[in-house]
């Protein structure tokens, strides 16, 4: 069952130097299901996440076919409409949650806090399902995180709580952009399993946003390869390894890899045809 | 004798309520025109040990030497002809306000150098760069092209010895794959000495021909790039370093 459909998206930024075209065009389908999108910075693989949420601020402009998700059409739905949806049915965890907590309230109350007032929850009530959250996150110590400042957690302690706060009003579709491109590998892979198992144990459905294609292909079950704002190549996750495109091939061909030749790396051909 | 031969080195910060052991006994020896790498996660004391040898972080004990030669307590300009840094963030690395010509001029001018318009033209077109960026701002060049300028500038006084802290971690695959085939071209023509660090394995590996496995400011392994491409860590945590690395992810 399709959950989100996306035709002909495109984002422009109108800009003194002029006219910026961030989505040139892009078209895919979701259902419950986890979804990659890849390519290098700039590709426009965040503005197509925030353009899903109609979160895209002037000089920005969103411009599509259709968009439409369960049901409800994203390109009429006034502003009302798009903050009910936001955070209850489609969250998104971005990249740094340093950016995204609120630095001068401690970790539990910005998790009550929605509790509390969306849902009208007691504080007992709300305090008990934020510890619960916690710990689906597979946070040991619950209790103390919730009453952590966010300066005082880690990268990956943060992401974990960054997840578990958009986990909490049970989302149909998780948007994650970049979500573990700030932690170490090891954390990573921590903080990817937990996202992995949560999804799909929840049957949401994920939006994947990564530069790096190797995390993609180990975490998602199709992909969306982005070059210059358009959607390049399409594949089951499983078949990266095979993609055809010669960009995502470059990405791949110039990663290195431990016990691999001393040989220079393959650069990417920006000049060939599929370039322009 | 090693190039640089570092003794059991401890770097502490006095933070305001305790003090931080960033680097906790460590040593290493790198030979003449070897590439030698540190990995770990964050906050292991990699970033620190380059600094330390430049003089920018707070020694607490052991000795660094440079051929020999105990390192100055002030580092002054016969070190930065001999050793010098490149680091992360090509971003806040460049001053934005300078051009591209000031930033690489500059160190000649610091050292007395002849010949500063030919050097700077030839700086660029070593690393790439068309000798008309001269006079552009960082603000006006790609990542990658502003790690380029950041490499040729630290190759102006033709230095023995490069540490380079994470220089690709902020670029793209592509633009990592280009910047470190460009490394390996300049330490091959000039025989430069590599202490390079990164948190990506398969990165140091490609780079390095020793590699040093840091946890929590200490050494935890030192190993040969053969037994990292085989497996053959003796310690878990550098083995749970190779677990989790990007590219074991595909599977081989
Ligand atoms: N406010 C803005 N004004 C002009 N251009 C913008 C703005 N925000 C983003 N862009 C441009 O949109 C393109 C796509 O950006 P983005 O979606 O963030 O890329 P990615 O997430 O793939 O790195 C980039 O070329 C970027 O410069
Ligand atoms: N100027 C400083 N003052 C206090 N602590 C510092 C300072 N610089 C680094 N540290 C601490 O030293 C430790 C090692 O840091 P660093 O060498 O930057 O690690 P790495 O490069 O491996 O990520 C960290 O705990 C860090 O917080
Ligand atoms: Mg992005
Ligand atoms: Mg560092």
């Amino acid at each position: 069952m399709t959950l989100l459909s996306v035709e002909n998206l495109h984002v422009t930024f109108d800009t003194e130097a002029g006219v910026v075209e961030a989505v040139r065009g892009v078209s895919f389908a979701l259902g419950r299901e986890r979804l990659g999108i890849v390519g290098e910075s700039g590709s426009g693989k965040t503005q197509t996440g925030r353009a899903v949420l109609r979160l895209i601020r002037p000089p920005g402009r969103i411009r599509a076919d259709r968009m439409v998700f369960d049901g409800q059409d994203l390109m009429a739905a006034g502003e009302r409409d798009m903050r009910a949806l936001r955070g209850r049915r489609i969250a998104m965890v971005m990249q740094d949650p340093k950016y995204s907590l609120n630095p001068v309230m401690r970790v539990g109350h910005q998790l009550m806090e929605g509790l509390r007032q969306r849902d009208g929850l007691s504080r007992r009530d709300a305090h008990a399902k934020a510890v619960e959250a916690l710990a689906a996150v597979q946070i040991r110590d619950p209790a103390r995180v919730m009453e952590a400042w966010p300066h005082e957690l880690s990268g990956g302690m943060g992401q974990r709580v960054m997840i578990a706060m958009m986990l909490i009003p049970n989302p149909d579709l998780l948007i994650a952009d970049e979500p573990t491109s700030a932690l170490d590998v090891t954390v990573q892979a921590e903080v990817l399993s937990i996202l992995d198992n949560l999804v799909r144990t929840r049957g949401m459905g994920l939006i994947f946003i990564s530069h790096d294609l190797r995390l993609v292909a180990r975490f998602c079950d199709r992909v969306l390869v982005m070059f210059k704002g358009r959607i390049v190549e399409e594949l089951p996750a499983r078949n990266l390894m095979q993609a055809q495109h010669p960009y995502t091939r470059g990405l791949l061909d110039c990663l290195p890899r431990i016990g691999g030749p001393r040989t220079p790396l393959p650069a990417l051909d920006r000049t060939a045809d599929w370039a322009r | 004798m090693a190039l640089i031969e570092i003794d059991d080195l401890s770097v502490t910060f006095a933070a305001r309520h305790r003090e931080v052991q960033a680097v906790r006994n460590v040593s290493l020896a790198v030979d003449a025109r070897e590439s030698f790498g540190l990995v770990g996660e964050s906050g292991s004391g990699k970033s620190t040990i380059l600094r330390a040898i430049c003089g920018l972080a707070p020694i607490s004990g052991g000795t660094i030497r440079i051929a020999g030669q105990p390192v100055p307590t002030r580092r002054g300009p016969g070190f930065s002809r001999r050793v010098q840094m490149v680091f992360q963030d090509p971003y806040a690395s460049l001053h934005p306000r300078h051009t591209i010509d000031r930033t690489l001029s500059e160190p000649l001018a610091i050292h007395g150098l002849p010949d500063t318009d030919a050097r700077v033209v030839r700086a660029l077109t070593d690393v790439g760069l068309p000798p008309a960026f001269r006079f552009r701002f960082p603000h006006q060049l790609s990542g990658g092209q502003r790690q380029r300028v950041a490499i040729a500038r630290a190759l102006m006084l033709e230095p023995e010895i490069l540490l380079l802290d994470e220089p690709t971690s902020a670029l793209d695959a592509s633009v990592q794959a280009e910047t470190l085939n460009l490394l390996n071209r300049l330490r091959a023509e000039r025989g430069l000495t590599f202490l390079m660090v990164s948190h990506d394995l398969a990165v140091i590996d490609h780079m390095c021909d020793r590699i040093l496995v840091m946890q929590h400011g200490a050494a935890v392994e030192e190993l040969p790039r053969e037994a990292l491409a085989k497996a053959q860590m003796k310690t878990d945590y550098a083995r749970s370093l190779f677990a989790a690395s990007a590219d074991r992810l595909l599977g081989a």
